[in-house]
């Protein structure tokens, strides 16, 4: 029974839940008070990399956390404001020139869940948590859709392939999925690697596609993006124009789809930047020559080097990407400026650590004191 | 395509992916270094370290 269903039905006494009647119902659950949703950027609220832009041929994170990966090249993927009731933004695929099917055929939006967040679900105990999964999805295509829990445990890989149902072409609708804990199977990893991923199935060929659904096996398939799909449509992959969206997205312990968490603005924005981070104002899509970027003083009669600290501890050592500013014109690349122009200096990397990234020019900056060196970064740590 | 970094001044190291110039570290835990990995174990060779 979700929490927000509680009812009373005499009217007349006062109403008195009992101590720890609540604490009772969520520990019954398997369940938290605090980070009950183990999805990050369900909401699909942050998009560091692309600010809301389309991205063609998407085999990339798209919107924070979401990799979306396709073997039909005639494919966009963005965030859109376009989203169900209490939601502002979903994630779109949209499929400009569809495509048949062949067996290595493959399309998949999906989340890969960090160890250490579902730890707790004791894969491979007899005290394997049951969770749930819970979503709204709209697509211009009915019919049967394939969705996977995958375990990055292989190879041979564990995964739990099942389907779910849109009724309605273009119309938003809540869809929640049950799914037992896996007894037989531990996580390949519960610390910083991938434990488990959460994959919609929007095509896949014979070599993605699982003859067992509803039950956790082993598969071997280790191709691109080592997926696998119970049987679902694949029309959304073969359809010109067909369209595809999804928000709300969430994961919790327990047999009941709950309330979709939202975590404050601040937080949820944290949690995206162990995995990516970026000088960039929020809204600005990495790219060389964007105007106002990283500023620094540079000590005059050296060769610069700045330690730059994350915002956030990362997952693992970033890669780490540099971009120019709008003082000159190699991309990639910072400068300093040498009090008549900007000039253009090799730029790496002194050391990467989880917490700071040290970045160096390679030439001397001359010995005028107020000299700035400008450029922006990005810090990648996904899994 | 990579090539190998070597800061000589505070002897980190790393690996730059040539296609963005991207810094990736020897950070087993890193996807970009696993990758690097294996395009090593597929029979490649980065570019040397300068010198």
């Amino acid at each position: 029974m979700p929490l927000q269903q509680v009812t009373y039905n005499d009217i007349s006494q006062p109403l008195a839940i009992a101590p720890g009647a609540v604490e009772n119902y969520m520990s019954a659950q398997g369940s938290s008070f605090g980070f009950r949703n183990r999805i990050i950027n369900g909401a699909m609220v942050f998009d560091q990399r692309n600010a809301g832009g389309s991205v063609s041929n998407p085999n990339s994170y798209i919107i924070d956390r979401w990799l979306v990966e396709t073997s039909n090249s005639s494919t966009t993927a963005q965030q859109v404001t376009d989203a169900p009731p209490g939601f502002t933004k979903s994630l779109k695929f949209v499929t400009t020139t569809g495509t048949s099917i062949v067996s290595g055929s493959y399309c998949d939006v999906t989340q890969k869940i960090e160890g250490y967040n579902v730890a707790d679900f004791g894969f491979g105990t007899s005290s394997a948590s049951t969770f749930t999964v819970s979503f709204w999805v709209k697509s211009s295509i009915t019919g049967v859709f394939g969705i996977t829990l995958r375990m990055e445990n292989g190879p041979p890989y564990a995964g739990y392939f099942t389907t779910y149902t849109i009724n309605n072409s273009n119309t938003w609708q809540y869809v929640t999925i049950t799914v037992p804990g896996n007894s037989a199977t531990a996580f390949g990893s519960t610390t910083n690697g991938i434990a488990l991923s959460l994959n919609f199935m929007l095509g896949a060929g014979s070599t993605y596609t699982a003859s067992t659904a509803n039950t956790w096996g082993a598969y071997g398939v280790t191709g691109y993006g080592q997926l696998s799909s119970a049987t679902g449509s694949n029309a959304v992959f073969t359809t010109t124009g067909a369209t595809w969206q999804v928000t709300g997205v969430q994961l919790e312990r327990g047999s009941t789809a709950s309330a979709f968490e939202y975590r404050d603005i601040g937080r949820e924005l944290q949690m995206c930047q162990r995995y990516f981070e970026m000088s960039f104002s929020q809204g600005t899509a990495p790219a060389n020559a964007i105007g106002n970027p990283w500023y620094s003083g540079a000590t005059p009669n050296i060769v610069y080097s700045q330690n730059i600290l994350f915002t956030a501890v990362k997952r693992a050592g970033p890669t780490i990407t540099f971009y120019r500013g709008t003082g000159h014109t190699t991309n990639g690349q910072w400068a300093y400026y040498n009090g008549s122009a900007w000039v253009t200096a090799s730029t790496s990397t002194g050391a990467i650590t989880t917490q700071s990234f040290s970045v160096g020019i390679s030439s001397n900056i001359g010995t005028q004191y107020g000299y700035v060196v400008e450029g922006n970064w990005t810090a990648s740590a996904e899994l | 395509m990579y090539k190998l970094f070597k800061d000589n001044f505070t002897k980190h190291e790393c690996v730059i992916r040539l296609s963005d110039n991207a810094h990736i570290p020897f950070d087993p835990a890193n996807t970009d270094y696993q990758k690097y990995l294996e395009w090593v174990a597929e029979g490649n060779t980065p570019q040397p370290a300068d010198e």
